[in-house]
């Protein structure tokens, strides 16, 4: 009898491992599937509800992280600096009430948004719980014409693309995430380069360059290079703000620039964003 | 455990529930620049209170939700929280829980135990940028969440199942009968 249970018990074990590395090995890098689909399509209007109501408890704890986060920093510093960057990028700050909509406004309007694309705003739903991914719900899908391969901002900058969709919902990338990769170009140098992401540092972003001929120097301005080659695009359309240099300089032994870029929207703390659809990207 | 039609839809609930509040809560705020991952720590409750096939299965489940909601490959979730239930639930059926620091110090091992399953998941596919290693820092700070956060889910959870606990039921079986004008 107690045979019995036992070799049931671990036939259950064993096909529970086995579904899981099934499931796995079906659905990796396949986007979203109907299953997924519906599932959203169901919890999408119970997150969205639950997002809402707890906001004002987020916003608490939130709070609490960021004045332990405030100690010892130059708060005046820090306004002239922000204040700075987005001149540099063309829009002025909007800090009255309802700030995300009046961000995303003026960053409609700044001219980073490229012509012929749609912005959609959504807002983030749900986070990926783990350090190893970097992926967060929105709350809009194919049904306001978002698309895979989008390109998501909020009002600070470039902040990931669309990498799965269902009617409702859209799984966002970060460019915090270990897949993405972004063409860029460091303003006023022209320099092109990559920013790649480095696992568990959310606001550090390696930026590579492909030619290091010219200098760039602490401050500068990363936008996005949205080049064209030969029937081949960037997945990003041109001079979203990225980031700005923190941290720049010369690997000897590659003769290789490489910098530190702080990506100008906070990803740890997103709310409103704004998916470009159209556009050809 | 003893699973009742009407345990089974509370632990759904419970379960259900919990992937929510995560998505929309826990993933959501952050101290000390860390959001808390709770779902580790309700697998575990899970397999404390009902053993190796309750742990498994609703790691499985809560995993398989999870994946589902974020548009993830399905899958890989599931097979780390398997394994963290399945554990739980071991450690259940092998030794007498008489602590009550057992509880919340297995949620903080094994959300240690499943972040780094994340990771290795991760890993098995490629992780295509460098790591560093403030994730290290990150995920020691998850499990001192966890610690706290799994101490109250434990006494949650055991609240909300008590009739089903064996355990329970024994004490209540061995209780002395009240003796009217002793």
């Amino acid at each position: 009898m107690y045979r019995k249970q036992v070799r049931r018990r671990r036939a259950i074990l064993a096909l529970l491992i086995v579904g899981s590395f099934a499931l796995l090995t079906l659905t990796y890098g396949q986007g979203s599937n109907s299953l997924q689909r519906g599932v959203t399509a169901v919890f999408a209007p119970v997150s969205s509800v639950l997002d809402r109501a707890l906001k004002p408890a987020r916003d608490l704890i939130n709070w609490i992280d960021e004045t332990f986060d405030a100690r010892g920093n130059n708060r005046r510093l820090e306004e002239e600096l922000q204040a700075a960057r987005k001149q540099a990028v063309g829009a002025k700050a909007a800090l009255a009430e309802n700030a995300e909509f009046r961000k995303l406004l003026k960053f409609d309007k700044s001219g980073a948004i490229p012509e012929g694309t749609e912005p959609v705003t959504g807002r983030v739903i749900g986070l990926s719980p783990t350090v190893w991914f970097s992926d967060v719900m929105i709350d809009v899908g194919s049904g306001e014409g978002v698309a895979v391969g989008n390109p998501v901002v909020n009002g600070d900058g470039l902040i990931g693309m669309v990498t799965a969709v269902t009617g409702s919902t859209s799984q966002v990338t970060l460019i915090s995430d270990h897949s993405s990769h972004v063409t860029v170009r460091v303003v006023p140098a022209g320099v092109q380069g990559v920013v790649t992401p480095t696992v568990g540092e959310p606001d550090r972003l390696s930026l590579e360059f492909l030619n290091s001929t010219k200098k760039i120097h602490k401050g500068e301005s990363v936008v996005t290079a949205g080049w064209h080659s030969e029937g081949f695009e960037s997945r990003f359309p041109p001079n979203i703000p990225v980031g700005e240099v923190v941290q720049a300089s010369i690997l000897e032994q590659v003769a290789q620039e490489r910098s530190v870029v702080r990506p100008y929207a906070d990803l740890r703390n997103l709310d409103t964003v704004q998916v470009l659809t159209g556009g050809g990207h | 455990m003893i699973l009742t039609p009407k345990i089974v839809v509370r632990l759904l609930l419970v379960g259900l529930f919990g992937v929510l509040l995560q998505l929309t809560f826990f993933s959501q705020v952050a101290l000390f620049h860390v959001s808390p991952d709770i779902l580790p720590s309700l697998v575990v409750c899970f397999g404390l209170l009902g053993g190796t096939m309750t742990g498994a299965v609703s790691g499985f489940a809560i995993g398989f939700l999870l994946d589902c909601l974020l548009i993830q490959p399905l899958g890989g979730a599931s097979l780390v929280l398997i394994a963290v239930g399945y554990a739980a639930g071991t450690f259940r059926e092998r030794f007498e829980i008489h602590s009550r620091l057992v509880a919340p110090l297995m949620c903080a091992v094994l959300t240690l135990a499943a972040e780094l399953g994340f990771g290795a998941v991760e890993a098995m596919f490629g992780i295509h940028a460098s790591v560093s290693v403030l994730v290290v820092r990150d995920m020691l700070i998850k499990s001192v969440f966890a610690f706290f956060l799994g101490w109250a889910i434990y006494v949650g959870m055991r609240r909300l199942v008590r009739p089903a606990l064996v355990d329970e039921a024994t004490v209540r079986r061995t209780r002395r009968p009240t003796v009217l004008g002793a």
